[in-house]
């Protein structure tokens, strides 16, 4: 199977910060990829950095090849094509990622005008793509302003944007972080069943239960391990993923919480050799040496795995 | 919108009688008859208040006030005690020149202000972008009449390119009108423009960090293109804020440019009539300019609730 975005020696830098090191994984057709992890641990620049839209001063380097085409290091110009018709992103904070002045409906109709489709084409289409993020009334949604509409409809409308000219790999960025838990189900359900070829990022380590196949653990600008959910999740093999697990579980009325100690490290603070050694229970003077990422299917970079 | 704008004007209207009131009420607080300083120091008394019931200033005050309001409403300002002229024509031929030479001014200040505060926003890292702001923030320490001084100094006296002074109607050669608005214009607008670069590059990077920006160059639009389409309606409603304000200022500001540049408009008007102690003139000079900035601020809220969906 040759895969749809391929992504290799990807590492993101401000200054001579480096906040991605060395990344390097692979989503196939139709599949649906969760990248995990703790705020701080370069998801987000990840997912930037694959659309191009990384902040001032932050620079990539590295390959990343959508369907044989080139994202990272190539002209602004020819990037700007791909985006929002080959792949496209929805983000984090719906009630401001959608323009205050604008109708809903030219906001989505938009999209496809950019990418050649024309004007009375496209308003028409938004409807219907309204209508395919099941928004009761999409034609009445259309005309509405964001303002109008609540969190939930607002996140659908991105959604309606993000699909509009079907792209081959949609990238969502904590879509439903900033919802409430009742739209949130409902939200996961429609890009499970919508989206072409999905990376998702979140650290809600349930949602890429129900949601992903498979599954990045990102820490400290590494993936530390990668695998089937299923098995990274029953059988979690680096000491990180193990801790987050442990986290996230429910425990009964009275233990302690568990939690990993520390915090995470700011920028350019990670140790060096194993970025996980200074919050590891288990570190031991092995780990000042970086493990790699090994492991066929199920991969993992530590010195001493669980299990 | 209907019912807003009806209110709104309501409003306006309201607010124009109130200072109406408070105009009248501090010209007849002032101190001095129209008839005594019509008639000197050495009239009779008799003559003084005979002199006084021919101006009606032997009425009472109130009656004095609506007869001067009922007058106004109907764009009758009353007849001139100095003069005996009537004040309204005045005022009408006046309030065109200072029309034209404030909004002269706001629309330079404008065409300064977009193109340069924009510039300064999108490359406020680079040393161009800062030179902008230096340059605006040094604009806004001069004051519109010492900005005209300079102006008639090196363009006027200098280079002999324009006039220093003097207006010549539009109907009578519309070559010298423009050429002796030009100094006037550049002195208003220069300085406002200054000003209003600093707040339309303030608006302009707080618009260049909204989520709806990345959300347009996610869709496939360069930078350039998202800020185009998304920024510059959203930038604009705090400028219209300002500008509001400054169109304000620009009145004032005025009256003193008028003097610089000797222009037959309402400053020049207002300073002659306070000369000549011209009472009944000042008065409806000043409701002029006081009308004027609420016409202004009216102006502005209707304009906010035209760009921002979410006010309507």
């Amino acid at each position: 199977m040759s895969a749809l975005l391929t992504v290799e020696g990807l590492s993101v830098g401000a200054d001579s910060v480096e906040l991605v090191h060395d990344l390097s994984f692979t989503i196939g057709p139709g599949e649906r990829v969760g990248l995990i992890g703790e705020s701080g641990s370069g998801k987000s620049l990840t997912a930037l950095s694959l659309m191009g839209l990384l902040p001032e001063g932050v620079v990539a380097s590295g390959t990343a090849r959508l369907g044989g085409r080139d994202l990272v290091g190539v002209q602004e110009a020819r990037v700007k094509r791909l985006r929002g018709s080959e792949l496209s992103m929805v983000f984090q904070e719906p009630m401001t990622a959608l323009n205050p002045l604008m109708r809903v409906g030219a906001q989505v109709a938009e999209v496809m005008t950019l990418h050649g489709r024309s004007r009375q084409d496209a308003r028409q289409r938004a409807v219907e793509l309204l209508a395919r993020v099941r928004l009761p009334e999409p034609a009445e949604i259309a005309r509405a302003y964001p303002h109008q509409l609540s969190g939930g409809q607002r996140q659908r409308v991105m959604l309606a944007i993000a699909l509009a000219n079907e792209p081959r790999l949609l990238i969502c960025d904590e879509p439903t972080t900033a919802l409430d838990v009742t739209v949130q189900k409902q939200m996961l359900e429609l890009i499970a069943e919508v989206a072409p070829a999905l990376l998702f990022i979140t650290h809600d380590l349930a949602v890429v239960a129900s949601v992903c196949e498979r599954v990045l653990v990102m820490y400290g600008g590494r993936v530390v391990e990668s695998g089937p959910v299923r098995e990274v999740f029953t059988h979690p093999r680096h000491r990180y993923t193990e801790g987050l697990l442990a986290a996230s579980r429910l425990t009964p009325r009275g233990t302690r919480l568990p939690t990993i100690s520390g915090s995470v490290p700011a920028a350019g603070r990670f140790p060096s050799g194993c970025v996980f050694r200074n919050r590891c229970p288990h570190a031991t003077p092995a780990c000042e040496t970086a493990p790699a990422l090994t492991g066929d299917g199920h991969a993992f970079a530590c010195w001493h795995p669980a299990g | 919108m209907t019912l807003y704008l009806v209110k709104r004007l309501g409003v306006l209207l309201a607010s124009t009688a109130a200072a109406a009131v408070v105009v009248f009420a501090f010209m007849a607080l002032l101190p001095g008859d129209p008839a005594e300083i019509a008639l000197g120091v050495n009239a009779t008394p008799e003559a003084v208040a005979e002199l006084r019931s021919q101006f009606g200033t032997d009425r009472a005050p109130v009656v004095q006030f609506l007869d001067w309001a009922g007058g106004l409403a109907q764009g009758d300002f009353g007849t001139s005690y100095v003069t005996g002229a009537p004040i309204g024509p005045q005022i009408g031929d006046r309030l065109g020149v200072t029309a034209v030479l404030v909004l002269g001014g706001m629309v330079l200040a404008l065409l300064i202000a977009v193109p340069l505060g924009t510039f300064a926003a999108v490359h406020h890292r680079n040393l161009l972008g800062a030179a902008i702001s230096v340059a605006s923030q040094l604009g806004i320490a001069i004051p519109a009449f010492l900005a005209g001084i300079l102006l008639v100094f090196v363009f006027a006296v200098q280079a002999q390119a324009l006039p220093s002074g003097g207006y010549v109607p539009i109907a009578e050669n519309p070559a010298e009108w423009l050429r002796g608005l030009v100094l006037p214009w550049l002195s208003l607008g220069l300085v406002q423009g200054a000003v209003l670069t600093r707040y339309v590059r303030s608006a302009v990077l707080d618009v260049m960090r909204e989520d709806y920006l990345r959300t347009a160059r996610a869709k496939g639009r360069g930078a350039t293109g998202a800020l185009w389409r998304h920024g510059l309606r959203n930038a604009s409603i705090p400028v219209v804020t300002v500008l509001g304000l400054q169109l304000a200022t620009l009145l004032i500001g005025a009256v003193v440019v008028e003097r610089v540049f000797v222009i037959p408009g309402l400053g020049d008007l207002l300073l002659n009539g306070v000369a000549q102690r011209d009472l009944l003139l000042v008065q409806g000079v000043v409701m002029v300019l006081v009308a004027a900035v609420l016409l202004i601020n009216f102006v502005v809220d209707v304009a906010y609730r035209l760009l921002d969906p979410r006010l309507r």
